[in-house]
């Protein structure tokens, strides 16, 4: 469904104040199709946006300015000089050394670059700044519009307890817990009350950081004393509460997208149980437990509504929920931003999430109704890392040599390498984000086999393979999904063993790269022995 | 021609016929076959066996060769028993065993010293990239010879950290 109704060709309207720099002559590059230009509902439509972030979310983004004839604007560290995001953008900024404390968190030197190039607004990704209320709140004051939720939101949503306060008073059901900080006291006293097993989490965490779980009264002194130091590390606030663990819960959310007008509608749901460490590696939308059980859809979307509403919210957003094996479902937090895995609800509404928060953000009103949204087919995303899946995920960056990506019917692929780009070791080692639409779920997973198997990065260790035996797995085929569920994969499953013709084509290859590379090598007038020769001469001549 | 593979750490010689893209070859004592093979791309070579084709990505890695096929991964070291110049390293790997820094890190653990005996699979020094700690493991057994690795240096992708005998 398209966004915008006029396809009446329409001026482009001097948009918001920006600075005195004279306006640069219109850019004579890559936003210049005015088809593509439909401003009439928003008088405010911005000109230029920059994008404060990097990697496959940044040049996600740019895709859609592009689309809507907005010019974009990179920043980049010292590391992503050469990254895909800063050679696609129109305009690029250096913003700081590769340390992202010294260049993509900060925000004075993203906000000068914003004005520096007449950015009417930002675009904040995920990660970085985007759950930042401060940097949403320095961006009204210097004039410059956040394309995200207002800074009031951020903070409503923003700490665990705080979020949980929000969703109890808005009437969405939450993990039986306590509101706030405890000490060990008050620690045992729900113990008791509660029983055991119990989850101890982090008032200000995230990522798993000052997580523990408890099972006995007697572990509970020691497990407090790790989860509040960790916490002061990991977030100098030690301050851990206490929630009843949920055994083998789903993790499923509910995408919003409200406008300024007081307009909210939901998504739809995304289940994100595929994990390793506390952080998803696989979405797909529907949820196969919510595709069994329609009502949940309609349930668990009222819910994240009213919490939203409470907060004020508006643009895009995400409500996670636990589910446990009851089907109930529980409040476990509000994303303040643009999901990683944002696509597979793409896929199957039809709508370019990126283009709505535009919309939002320049004071556009939504353009459809509840009831306007409708569900079509399955999408399953595969985020492929740089890392080794079969020693502990442990991340792989290095010089990406060769590269073939899956296309064909029903592929999508958001991502940022190119061969010949090395992987930075400072950020996260995320390369690319595959996405499949199909039909129905089991047609979706075929699919993603597909084109699994037609993703070839080489050069760097990725998960790639990995996600072909996870997709094989007759549990995954079920349905039966759970948080835990790569711990068990492992427990149940050995990495397969390639047959000896695989073996013999490995072989026969290896030795015929070896020979022809020593061919090569002797035929050749500069080859690899003259320049050791050369470089033994240098070092005698030291 | 033979050559001397050491395949994901076992060692399985190869005898390779070619006449064009047409190969005899046979591994590590099995019967003798037959294989179709070209080259597509540089690195990539497409075969032919049995009438199932495959496609055999190479890189040359400081540790030896990379095959990939249809997702699996080998890690190869190739050797020429005739030739034992140093210039025929650069394809494979032979003599001490090299262990080198895969990527751009810091060294924060060093878990053997110059004489120790080493197994398959033991750890041997840790390297922390992205805020993640990375585990070399000897690829084969042997002696330490010796340990240039640091603990608290910053090391760069390729860099030599120990050699094993």
């Amino acid at each position: 469904m398209g966004l915008i109704n006029s396809s009446k060709p329409v001026p482009r309207l001097t948009a918001r104040e920006s600075g005195n720099r004279p306006q640069p002559p219109f850019h004579p590059m890559k936003v210049q199709h005015f088809g593509a230009v439909a401003l009439l509902q928003f008088p405010c439509m911005f000109r230029k946006v920059l994008i404060a972030n990097r990697g496959e979310i940044a040049v996600r983004v740019m895709r859609t300015l592009y689309e809507m004839g907005i010019a974009s604007v990179a920043v980049y560290s010292d590391a992503d000089r050469t990254s895909k995001h800063v050679r696609m953008a129109d305009e690029a900024e250096h913003v700081g050394p590769s340390l992202s404390g010294e260049s993509y968190l900060r925000m004075d030197r993203i906000l000068d670059a914003a004005r520096k190039h007449g950015a009417e607004a930002i675009h904040p990704g995920y990660g970085f700044l985007s759950e930042n209320a401060d940097f949403a709140a320095a961006c009204e004051q210097a004039g410059i519009i956040f394309i995200g939720p207002s800074a009031h939101s951020i903070r409503m949503m923003g700490s665990k307890t705080a979020a949980r306060q929000t969703a109890i008073a808005a009437g969405a059901p939450v993990v039986p817990g306590t509101d706030h900080g405890v000490n060990l006291q008050q620690a045992r006293e729900f113990g008791e009350a509660n029983g055991y097993p119990l989850l101890l989490k982090a008032v200000a965490g995230g990522g798993g950081k000052g997580m523990r779980r408890v099972d006995r009264a007697a572990d509970l002194e020691s497990a407090l004393r790790d989860a509040s130091s960790e916490a002061e590390r990991s977030f100098r606030n030690s301050e851990v509460y206490i929630e009843r663990l949920i055994q083998h819960p789903r993790h499923i959310e509910i995408q919003l997208v409200g406008d300024q007008h007081g307009n909210m509608i939901h998504l739809g749901e995304r289940e994100c149980s595929i994990q390793r460490r506390h952080q998803k590696v696989a979405e797909e939308c529907p949820s196969p437990l919510v595709e069994q059980h329609p009502q949940m859809r309609h349930a668990m979307g009222e819910a994240a509504i009213r919490a939203a509403r409470a907060a004020g919210y508006y643009n895009a957003g995400t409500v996670e929920f636990l589910v446990d094996q009851d089907r109930r479902f529980y409040f476990l937090e509000m994303n303040t931003r643009l999901q990683v895995e944002h696509p597979v609800t793409e896929m199957v509404t039809g709508l370019d999430l990126v283009r709505l928060q535009i919309e939002i953000a320049a004071g556009g009103r939504l353009p459809i109704t509840q009831q306007q949204v409708s569900w079509r087919g399955s999408a399953i995303e595969c985020r492929i890392y740089a890392e080794d899946p079969y020693n502990n995920f442990l991340p792989y960056p290095g010089k990406i040599t060769r590269l073939s990506r899956p296309l064909g019917p029903g592929v999508r692929v958001d991502g940022c390498i190119y061969p010949g780009w090395t992987v930075p070791m400072e950020y996260d080692p995320l390369l690319a984000k595959l996405a499949v639409w199909a039909g129905s779920r089991a047609d979706a997973t075929a699919r993603m086999l597909r084109a699994l198997s037609e993703y070839d990065v080489g050069g760097i260790r990725t998960n790639i393979s990995f996600f072909r035996q996870i997709l094989e797995d007759p549990a995954f085929r079920a349905g039966e999904l759970h948080t835990g569920f790569i711990e068990e994969f492992f427990e149940r499953h050995k990495p397969p063993q390639p047959s000896a013709d695989l073996t013999a084509v490995a072989a026969l290859a290896a030795a015929i790269h070896s020979q022809s590379r020593r061919a090569a090598a002797g035929a050749a007038p500069v080859d690899l022995s003259s320049a050791w020769r050369a470089d033994g001469r240098n070092q005698r001549l030291r | 021609m033979k050559l001397e593979l050491s395949i994901d750490g076992v060692d399985q010689p190869i005898e390779l016929l070619r006449d064009g893209s047409e190969c005899r070859f046979q591994l590590a004592g099995a019967p003798e076959r037959r294989a179709q093979v070209e080259t597509p791309e540089p690195g990539v070579y497409s075969i032919l066996l049995d009438g199932v084709s495959y496609d055999a990505s190479v890189e040359e890695t400081p540790n030896g060769l990379v095959v990939v096929v249809r997702g699996f991964r080998f890690e190869i070291q190739v050797r020429d028993p005739r030739r034992w110049t140093r210039g025929a390293s650069a394809a494979g790997v032979e003599g001490p065993q090299t262990v080198l820094a895969p990527m751009p890190g810091k060294v924060v653990r060093v878990l053997i010293a110059p004489g120790d005996t080493v197994d398959t699979g033991q750890g041997l020094i840790v390297v922390e990239a992205m805020k993640m700690q990375n585990e070399m493991k000897a690829t084969r057994a042997g002696r330490v010879l010796s340990v240039a690795a640091r603990e608290g240096a910053t090391v760069a992708a390729g860099e030599l950290l120990a050699t094993i005998e």
